[in-house]
């Protein structure tokens, strides 16, 4: 899997950096560090079993080079969701009562984090922001001009609670637009979602093709 | 390629197929609008509100401060921002519905020109300052120690209700002045006037929907007239049914004389001749309901059909006509609007006009007793334009050391020979409570900037009820957008606190209000129960407090009629209409970009001013539209570009009031011209409002031509059928006399 040995690597690049940002490099560490790399890089790569299509979608052919984007944390959506098991919609809540999926709130992080996993890093960043009483500032990744009109609730509801596709498998179609995000560390856009994208989902899952129904 | 024919039809079919390439292909274009990645931000909530849902809206009870009507509102609040407006069902002013500036007080509240940082005059020129400064400076002068006292204090406000007039009131009381002046362009001061001498009750309820037929003189109840959404709801009512038939005398077109069935243009001031003589008519052929008296049976019958006709302009057939349908079609309602109240004369011909309801026994069946609110001191101090023509006199004789203004812009709405400017700079200090810096404002030497009526506490009694007292509640409905601006009430309070300690007990505006709201007594709050805590809750959600109202009765009797008509004028031989219209208003809405976009109802012009003619004067003058004319009085002059319109009378000019901004923010400053700058000093003779219709002016053409820029090429339908019209031969076949 070349796309998630990368992956990986980036991880544990981006990794290396925070580290010797904190600390003062010394050339030893920083040997140390790139031997470690190196070492991980030959490693196979962690694999994960190819997440399944939902027999019910037919999805849309699309592509997209996605770049990284830099968050103020970065959030390891592969460690919540494939390590701990996690469901999509424990922590975006709103997908399925509202247009938007909503990035949870930091008091909903520091539910599990005022215990979990304060020694790291980035747990502490988050700390922070929460004792200041602030919420980080986190880009956007996935994105629709403001001329379209889309909810994840709708979709929510047709291709889960109609078709009564089991919850707990939700991210199978959540990754139908937003790719293998538990293998992801931050997210990534790994499809286009332009009209063109749209349209061919909708026209293979009988979804509505009226100009009106996405442009109000 | 000469011999390839493209008709029309050919060629928007290849039309069509060309933008299906362009829109398939550009399907699968990446979007770059506001796609790419990380461009944006998304921030979360720290701890969300259990019933907040991000991208879904939460509405809330509010009351609408864009004119003085106060109709109750609920807005949409969606992660903390206000984004959409819409009436208030509960309100028994608006029953759920807002009209068009209504909807635009989002456009106030995210005004780009809102003043962000209380502002201090220095050197001559206004300079940013601190609230500690600015509210020090303030002590200084009007606070315990600065000796402020008596009638050397003054504030001019709009119209003002509910507990912003008892705390202004409480200011009045705590210097001793009696100085408040509430001034407004817009008003209905004159008709109130009649209405208490001859009903003995200042605005009784009108039963549009009892009336079969409405002669309505020059009030515009659909755009201007006391409180123009309630109306068009009662008008609605009023057209069901059995429908009823309107008829509007007015020199210029309003809206409400657009849906006129018979609409006609009286010499303009001769408004008085024409009821007198439809009176003296009814009474002639004994169509009457109640008698008059014979001394005034005696003095009506010089208003015989053809002294009228010569007077009026309106022929004897037109006016026997009116005077039968108001016998036929009745019960009758017949009202009195601006076009009517504001020339010299005003009070006699709105009495005129109340006659024909007496006569026609009105009283009792479409003119009710008004139930008023039953705190006095929270009802409506309704503004008028005397109060400007004395704010303006008290500024001259330099009487007044420390001004306050609210809500109000004098200097914009004055007419230039008040030298109201002039008289502002002999006041010491002049502080302004504003949200943008307008014609009045930057005069100020202390500008504290206010919240938006979006951000801000309030409670509102409307002036005209509505047959049922209600006292509105105005609460945020988000955050202060800026933190260097502060609530009126919390400044008041805060003055109040510089002065006495009697106030201290009250932290904020809301605790004031919150505390007055639930402990008032059972008759006020009526429609609420429970202990403070619920009645608290309720409130807010329902945003209205029904309360049991004094219902009074009228007493209708005639009052002495000097009928006078207008003056000639043989130097200025046209009539000048400052015509207002539901949109910019009085001029405070030309700083909101949906009203400036939003046609004028009857030209359709947007951005911009102009001068209304008939088209028998423009021919005469050699006019078309967009050509430039010179409008002057004895006061000064405006120039404006023509629109030709038939809904004019002939020997009149209307200039829309709105315009000719020379501050006031970058949607409002230098667009169009003000019309008030050019008025007389003309006032009524037993009000003393300012007669704003009374000017005489001559149009001259200043050679100058421009594109009009209006909505709607055209007056005609080009024979295209838009709107199905019958004749009204036709129509007087199948439908009566109409």
């Amino acid at each position: 899997m070349q796309v998630e040995r990368k992956m990986l690597h980036r991880h544990l690049v981006n990794r290396m950096r925070g580290q010797i940002r904190m600390k003062t490099a010394t050339i030893k560490q920083i040997l140390y560090l790139s031997f470690l790399a190196a070492v991980v890089a030959l490693l196979p790569a962690k694999s994960y079993a190819e997440l399944p299509v939902p027999a019910h979608i037919t999805p849309p052919p699309g592509e997209h080079e996605s770049p990284t984007v830099p968050q103020p944390i970065e959030f390891p959506h592969d460690r919540h969701v494939q390590d701990m098991k996690i469901n999509c919609m424990y922590c975006h809540t709103y997908a399925r009562r509202s247009q938007v999926a909503g990035i949870p709130p930091t008091s909903k992080c520091m539910g599990c984090h005022k215990v979990i996993a304060t020694d790291k890093a980035r747990i502490q960043k988050l700390t922070e922001y929460w004792e200041k009483g602030e919420s980080p500032r986190w880009k956007k990744v996935h994105d629709v001009p403001d001329y379209v009109h889309f909810s994840h609730e709708k979709h929510i509801r047709k291709f889960v609670f109609d078709a009564d596709f089991p919850v707990q498998d939700v991210q199978q179609v959540c990754g139908v637009c937003h790719g293998e995000v538990r293998g992801m560390t931050v997210a990534e856009k790994k499809e286009p979602l332009n009209m063109g994208f749209c349209r061919r989902c909708h026209e293979a899952n009988g979804g509505p093709g009226d100009c009106w129904k996405c442009h109000k | 390629m000469s011999n390839v024919k493209v008709n029309r039809r050919k060629f928007l079919k290849m039309l069509g197929w060309g933008g299906a390439g362009t829109a398939l292909a550009g399907c699968d274009m990446p979007t770059t609008v506001t796609l790419e990645e990380g461009k944006e931000e998304v921030v979360s909530y720290l701890m969300p509100e259990e019933y907040v849902i991000p991208g879904i809206g939460v509405w809330y009870a509010s009351t609408c401060t864009q004119c003085e009507a106060g109709c109750g509102l609920h807005g949409r609040v969606r992660e903390g921002r206000v984004l959409k407006l819409e009436g208030n069902p509960d309100s028994p002013i608006n029953h759920g519905n807002t009209c068009l500036m209504g909807q635009a007080g989002v456009q106030a509240h995210y005004n780009p020109d809102r003043i962000t940082s209380p502002m201090m005059r220095k050197g001559g020129s206004l300079q940013n300052v601190s609230w500690d400064d600015a509210m020090a400076e303030l002590s200084k002068r009007v606070g315990s120690a600065s000796g402020l006292k008596g009638d050397r204090f003054g504030m001019v406000t709009g119209t003002v209700s509910g507990h912003q007039a008892v705390i202004i009131d409480e200011l009045m009381s705590s210097v001793g002045s009696k100085n408040h002046y509430v001034t407004e362009v817009v008003n209905t001061s004159v008709w109130s006037a009649v209405c208490r001498d001859m009903l003995g009750d200042e605005l009784p309820t009108l039963n549009f929907d009892k009336a079969g037929v409405v002669l309505s003189f020059g009030a515009d109840f659909m755009g201007t007239w006391t409180s123009p959404v309630h109306y068009m709801g009662e008008y609605a009512k009023f057209r069901k049914g059995k429908r009823g038939a309107l008829i509007q005398i007015e020199p210029k077109m309003t809206l409400t004389g657009g849906n006129a069935d018979l609409w006609l243009a009286a010499n303009p001031g001769t408004e008085g001749a024409l009821a007198l003589g439809i009176a003296n008519f009814i009474l002639d052929r004994g169509w009457n309901v109640n008698d008059v008296p014979s001394s005034v049976r005696k003095s009506l019958q010089q208003y015989n059909l053809s002294a009228v006709e010569k007077v009026t302009g309106i022929a004897t057939d037109k006016i026997k006509r009116i005077a039968s349908m108001l016998t036929e079609r009745g019960p009758a309602l017949v009202i009195a609007g601006a076009s009517t109240e504001n020339h010299e004369n005003g009070y006699d011909s709105v009495a005129s006009v109340m006659l024909l309801n007496l006569i026609m026994g009105s009283v009792g069946s479409t003119i009710e007793a008004n139930s008023r609110f039953p705190e006095k001191s929270m009802r409506a101090k309704q503004g008028s334009s005397k109060d400007l023509l004395l704010l303006a006199k008290s500024l001259k004789a330099k009487s007044l050391d420390v001004l306050f203004t609210y809500n109000t812009n004098p200097s914009y709405s004055a007419p230039a020979v008040l030298q109201l400017d002039e008289g502002l700079s002999n006041v010491g200090f002049k502080v302004a409570f504003s949200m943008f810096p307008d014609e009045t404002t930057v005069k100020a030497d202390l500008v504290l900037p206010i919240f938006s009526g979006m951000e801000d506490w309030g409670t509102h009694v409307a002036a005209y009820g509505a047959g049922e007292p209600t006292l509105s509640l105005q609460q945020p409905l988000m955050e202060p957008l800026y933190k260097e601006t502060r609530g009126f009430g919390d400044l008041m309070l805060n003055i109040l606190k510089m002065r006495s300690k009697d106030f201290d007990k009250f932290a904020d505006y809301y605790g004031y209000i919150q505390t007055a709201v639930v402990n008032m007594p059972a008759n006020v709050v009526g429609s609420v129960t429970g202990d403070h805590a619920d009645m608290w809750t309720n409130i807010l959600q329902t945003g209205v407090i029904k309360a049991k109202g004094e219902k009074g009765s009228l007493t209708p009797k005639l009052v002495e009629m000097k009928y006078k008509p207008q003056q000639e004028n043989a130097g200025y031989p046209m009539h000048l209409i400052p015509s207002t219209g539901l949109g910019l208003w009085d001029g405070r809405h030309a700083n909101l970009p949906w009203l400036q976009e939003a046609p004028d109802q009857i030209s359709k012009v947007v951005w911009g001013s102009w001068a209304e003619l008939h088209p028998k004067k423009a021919a005469e003058l050699g006019l078309k539209n967009g050509d430039y004319v010179r409008v002057t009085s004895a006061s000064g002059s405006v120039e404006a570009q023509v629109y030709v319109h038939k809904g004019i009378h002939p020997d009149a000019v209307a200039v829309p009031v709105g315009q000719g901004h020379t501050e006031y923010g970058r949607y409002a400053k230098g667009r169009g011209v003000n019309p008030m700058k050019i008025l007389n000093p003309l006032m009524e003779r037993r009000t003393g409002e300012l007669a704003t219709y009374a000017t005489r002016v001559t149009v001259s053409n200043a050679h100058q031509h421009g594109k009009l820029v209006h909505m709607g090429g055209s007056e005609i339908q080009m024979g295209r059928k838009f709107v199905r019209t019958v004749s009204a031969d036709s129509l007087r076949r199948t439908e009566g006399e109409v």
